[in-house]
């Protein structure tokens, strides 16, 4: 009787892991909320740059956690190396959580008056993700940086 | 909307460049949390434009949004031409704006 | 229906567990630098500023010094030694409960000890006594030794639906092991000195917490019935706590997850 018992329920438990995948996948479906400003990060570089180029540069440093105590408060830190003279300055520097339902979280337009192209903030990262900073440069060019933070379960409550 | 502007270090010369942090005491709702209670979707409301000017000249205009976190704070760098006001301009997607300010104080 | 919602619980919970035991879920010490340094930039700072203003309206600190029966030059070193015994109120009450008292002194309104004005107010008198170390003397007299050892019972007693205590994960041989990411803190230590930290911003609720109201919280997670602010064993509570962090100096307001 005890190993009937188990096993029946050994059963309903195989059964059931074999279901979840699809159930959850429903689940997400109808729990998708889309934000007023919902935005790719595709579409949110191609408004940045007008659909030029950007490339990966070391000139572009960006700072996050590697693991995100809470989500809700990630700090970012972006710099970018420049002499922010009037002819050689960093233009802007943006910001985008690659994730998010909304991937920009702020376009910076700087000034050579800054003296340093700096930017910090803290950003809200719905999942595990990359962060990704893009400087518009003086020459019209664009640099990036990104890293990747996990956002993990915090412990209580 | 509560905010404050902290000038760093306190102690700082003409030429030297100072970090500015800016923070306001905000909701920041992205527009897509539910309400625990009623279960309908909070409206977004967050500061959509900051705009930082020294001696009324601007210095640094951001446009932000929704992923910044609640109670949000914002860092830039200010290279210290003298003496004088650094003003904080910031406004929320409601229309609901607030000015800050700061004084530019140099010694030496 | 609500087998499968059990089972999809279980299965994801089983999940959650792989993980953390594939990962390492520590935080390097890069990480740990950039969280110090939001420190410098809390928020709770304007609650703070605003708690200065809504003291000075209702009390000020001349006052609050009389009430204490204290010089105003001697108010940091005393707020240091809070939860203290109150001459005035015959018991060991905490700050809050002090600025109660002080209040009612003044003839005004008494400020509930949940209420925003009270958790404002409280950390910006706690925030006068900041660098100075916890100097609680939990020895000092009767009452100091009564509600240490009332504290002391609270924090090791098992119970609620689990038969868990502050203890279960509080204690010095479970501190620094894992529920989930987060490390279980030494209340005592150096590094998370509970009293000399709290009130805080807590980052997962946006906004500035009191020690107190945090360990209710902390009841209620571990399904314990909470235990009211301002009660004898609450208080008691906080005096054997904030006798564990002693002589780590104040940092008001922390920062916490």
């Amino acid at each position: 009787m005890e190993r009937r018992s188990f096993l029946k329920g050994f059963g309903t438990v195989t059964a059931c892991a074999a279901l979840i995948p699809t159930i959850t996948h429903a689940a997400d479906e109808a729990k998708k909320v889309t934000g007023p400003n919902e935005m790719s990060t595709e579409s949110a570089i191609a408004a940045i740059t007008g659909g030029k180029p950007v490339t990966a540069s070391a000139k572009v440093s960006l700072s996050a956690p590697e693991i995100a105590e809470n989500g809700a408060v990630v700090p970012v830190k972006v710099s970018v190396e420049s002499p922010m003279s009037a002819n050689d300055h960093v233009k802007a520097i943006h910001v985008l959580a690659t994730k998010n339902n909304n991937t920009r979280c702020a376009n910076v337009y700087l000034t050579p008056a800054n003296g340093e192209a700096s930017f910090g903030t803290r950003v809200k990262l719905g999942s595990t993700q990359d962060v990704l900073a893009i400087a518009e440069m003086s020459d019209g060019t664009f640099l990036s940086a990104k890293q990747n933070v996990k956002v993990t379960i915090g412990g209580c409550g | 909307m509560k905010t404050l502007i902290k000038i760093k270090p306190n102690s700082y010369k003409v030429g030297d460049i100072v970090k500015v942090d800016f923070m306001a005491m905000h909701p920041m709702e992205s527009g897509m949390r539910k309400d625990k209670d009623t279960g309908k979707i909070v409206p977004a409301h967050y500061i959509n434009e900051v705009n930082f000017l020294f001696n009324d000249k601007v210095l640094t205009k951001m446009v932000t949004w929704e992923s910044l976190s609640v109670n949000p704070v914002l860092s830039i760098s200010l290279k210290v031409s003298g003496a004088g006001t650094l003003k904080v301009l910031a406004k929320d997607n409601k229309g609901e704006s607030v000015e800050t300010s700061a004084a530019i104080t140099p010694k030496g | 229906m609500r087998k499968l919602s059990i089972c999809t619980a279980l299965f994801s919970l089983a999940l959650c567990g792989i993980l953390n035991a594939e990962e390492s879920m520590s935080m390097n010490a890069a990480d740990k630098a950039m969280y110090a340094e939001m420190l410098e930039n809390n928020p709770a700072a304007m609650d703070v500023a605003e708690g200065e203003e809504l003291f000075n309206a209702l009390i000020g600190q001349e006052a609050y010094a009389k009430m204490l029966g204290i010089k105003v030059k001697d108010l940091p070193v005393t707020v240091a030694g809070f939860p203290r015994l109150v001459k005035a109120a015959g018991k060991v009450v905490t700050l809050s409960q002090s600025l109660q008292m002080a209040a009612a002194d003044q003839g005004k309104a008494i400020p509930k000890l949940e209420s925003k004005e009270m958790v404002k107010m409280s950390a910006y008198v706690k925030s006068l006594a900041n660098d100075k170390k916890i100097n609680i003397d939990v020895k000092a007299n009767k009452q100091m030794q009564e509600m240490v050892a009332l504290g002391q019972k609270i924090f090791e007693e098992r119970r609620g639906g689990r038969g868990l205590s502050c203890n279960s994960c509080h204690s010095a041989d479970i501190v620094g092991s894992r529920l989930r990411m987060q490390a279980l803190p030494d209340l005592g230590s150096s590094e998370t000195a509970s009293a000399a930290t709290w009130p805080a911003y807590r980052m997962t609720q946006s906004a500035m917490v009191t020690l107190d109201k945090r360990m209710q919280q902390c009841m209620k997670n571990a399904l314990l019935a909470e235990l009211p602010l301002g009660s004898k064993e609450m208080v008691g509570l906080e005096v054997y706590v904030a006798h564990k962090a002693k002589g780590n100096p104040m940092q008001i307001p922390g920062l916490k997850r």
